[in-house]
């Protein structure tokens, strides 16, 4: 599958693992409003994409992510303002969950992730971070609101500490490896150079596991995060019986049994 | 107001609320329950407090209900059961729907109806001799408010222990560092209010309207689905655009100097709306 062009990120596939780049690196990778339509498309077509099983997401340059082009706001007499409505209906399409991409998806922290950037923590299903990745939240230091990234952090994480993050602002910044400590990430590559071979290789385990089974189990989790838990479970049991009679239930136990990699079934949609 | 059983005061821009009853571990008897909404209440309306610090007198940081009193007369707390019963407490920021930061300062032991007190303030360090403990199953009570919070904001499996084994086991501030409960252990324990005094006075550099709308919307998304919580935080983060701070920040930051926040009116209403 080709993917369309993009001036503000870079999407490309090694293997079974697609890779979406932000590439703004002169200014931190802030997301102008020309990357936020991107993004769209970018997740969109690698959930489509049959070959991705599994999506990396990562910074080029020394910041991963940091949030809105500030300059963009300040420069051109809109601000914020062409964000009211998209906010105001949470109406957004910049990161997976946004898209609803059932894929497995991987943040690949490279550097300072500030501010917006926690959106793509939040939203990801697993988050790994150079050792030199470095976490902070200067919203209110610039009088801006923290709601929407640390609304999702703290379903996922000890909340005190996004709690601080949130009243420091830029007058603190949180470390790899306390961030470790915290269950926000779960893998610290030192050095930091060797972040994308070790996401890729974690990408490469999680592809060889069963597409549909993952589907499910990511619709499973993330919908538990909407409901009490009696409630998830009995939501989560649809997505459990959702597979039975499917072909990699019995692939699975096969392969398994003569000791080789499962050929598992192609996603179909939805 | 002065206080029998509390000591309120204002360092710069950072009010502080200590237990003072330190000869009863800081327990809360009838008095300091009074005191307390009234404390939190007159910190809440004071626009010269931007942050609060919360800590004990004495060796322990808050010991809970005063089980020496309740023993000697069981009416003096008739009130208190009554709130309990109808989740009516006003012991904590919380409670009191305190918008304004709060730090914990937890400085010694902090037992049973004590974790309301780090359950419900937004950011918490303490010395490294602090201990947690919820010994209420220990006496025939039964822990619910303090260690529902707790589960809801720390990994759940070390709540339940704590609530289920009792008087019989401590947790100590490293390990509640490792948690996630607190996030600063100060050691050696003498310097823990100068450190509290020092965050607090970072957190009192930004805007305290855009701390306001970020603190309830963060507690308010506890309250909700996640979809739901982000619908009702987008509204909050969009209700400060066009407050005066939201040009002031940027501008500041360009300039390099501090901000100059529009202070909070006591009402809770958002000022200087261009």
């Amino acid at each position: 599958m080709t993917y369309s062009e993009f001036q503000c990120l870079k999407v490309e596939r090694r293997g079974p693992v697609g890779w979406l780049i932000n590439d703004r690196p002169d200014q931190l990778n802030a997301m102008s409003a020309h990357m936020r339509d991107e993004f769209a498309v970018a997740w969109t077509e690698l959930d489509r994409d049959p070959d991705v099983r599994v999506i990396v997401h990562t910074g080029e340059g020394r910041a991963f992510q940091t949030g809105v082009d500030v300059a963009e706001i300040a420069g051109d007499g809109v601000g914020m303002e062409r964000y009211r409505r998209s906010v105001e209906e949470f109406d957004l399409h910049f990161t997976a969950w946004h898209q609803q991409v059932w894929k497995p998806v991987i943040t690949a922290v490279n550097g300072v992730c500030a501010g917006g950037g926690f959106h793509w923590i939040a939203d990801a299903d697993i988050v790994i971070a150079a050792s030199d990745a470095q976490f902070f939240d200067p919203h209110v230091s610039i009088g801006q609101v923290v709601a929407l990234e640390a609304i999702g952090l703290i379903r996922k994480m000890p909340v005190e500490a996004v709690m601080r993050m949130a009243f420091v602002g830029r007058h603190e910044r949180l470390s790899a490896e306390r961030a470790y400590e915290l269950g926000m990430i779960s893998q610290i590559v030192d050095p930091p150079e060797r972040l994308r071979e070790e996401a890729q290789a974690l990408a490469e385990k999680v592809a060889r596991n069963s597409p549909a089974a993952m589907r499910a189990t990511k619709r499973a989790l993330w919908g538990a995060l909407e409901l009490g838990l009696t409630d998830a479970c009995r939501k989560g049991a649809g997505e459990l019986v959702s597979m039975w009679g499917h072909p990699d239930q019995e692939e699975g136990p096969r392969a398994f049994a003569e000791k080789r990699e499962p050929a598992w079934q192609d996603l179909t949609e939805p | 107001m002065t206080y029998e059983t509390l000591v309120v005061e204002r360092r710069g821009p950072v009010g502080w609320l200590i237990f003072d009853r330190p000869d009863a571990g800081n327990a809360m008897d009838a008095a300091m329950f009074r005191e307390l909404e009234t404390a939190w209440r007159e910190l809440d309306r004071d626009s010269s407090v931007r942050v609060i610090v919360n800590t004990g007198n004495g060796p322990a940081f808050q010991t809970g209900v005063d089980v020496v009193q309740v023993s000697r007369d069981r009416d003096a707390l008739r009130e208190q059961s009554r709130r309990t019963r109808d989740a009516a407490l006003r012991l904590t920021a919380w409670h009191n729907q305190v918008w304004k930061p709060v730090i914990a300062a937890v400085n010694g032991v902090c037992a049973g109806g004590g974790l309301h007190f780090v359950t419900d303030a937004d950011v918490v360090i303490a010395s490294s001799d602090a201990t947690f403990v919820d010994p209420h199953v220990s006496l025939g009570q039964v822990s619910a408010y303090e260690t529902i919070g707790l589960v809801r904001k720390s990994p759940m499996e070390p709540v339940v222990r704590m609530a289920l084994v009792g008087a019989h086991e401590r947790v100590d501030a490293r390990r509640a560092r490792q948690l996630g409960i607190l996030s600063q252990i100060v050691d050696p324990p003498t310097r823990l209010r100068d450190e509290a005094q020092a965050l607090a006075e970072n957190i009192a550099r930004n805007s305290p309207a855009a701390m306001r709308i970020t603190k309830q919307a963060l507690w308010g998304a506890l309250e909700l689905g996640l979809s739901d919580a982000y619908r009702v935080g987008g509204r909050a983060l969009v209700s400060m655009w066009g407050h005066a701070d939201q040009e002031e920040g940027p501008r500041a930051f360009a300039e390099k100097r501090e901000p100059v926040w529009q202070p909070l009116v006591p009402d809770g209403e958002l000022k200087s709306r261009r």
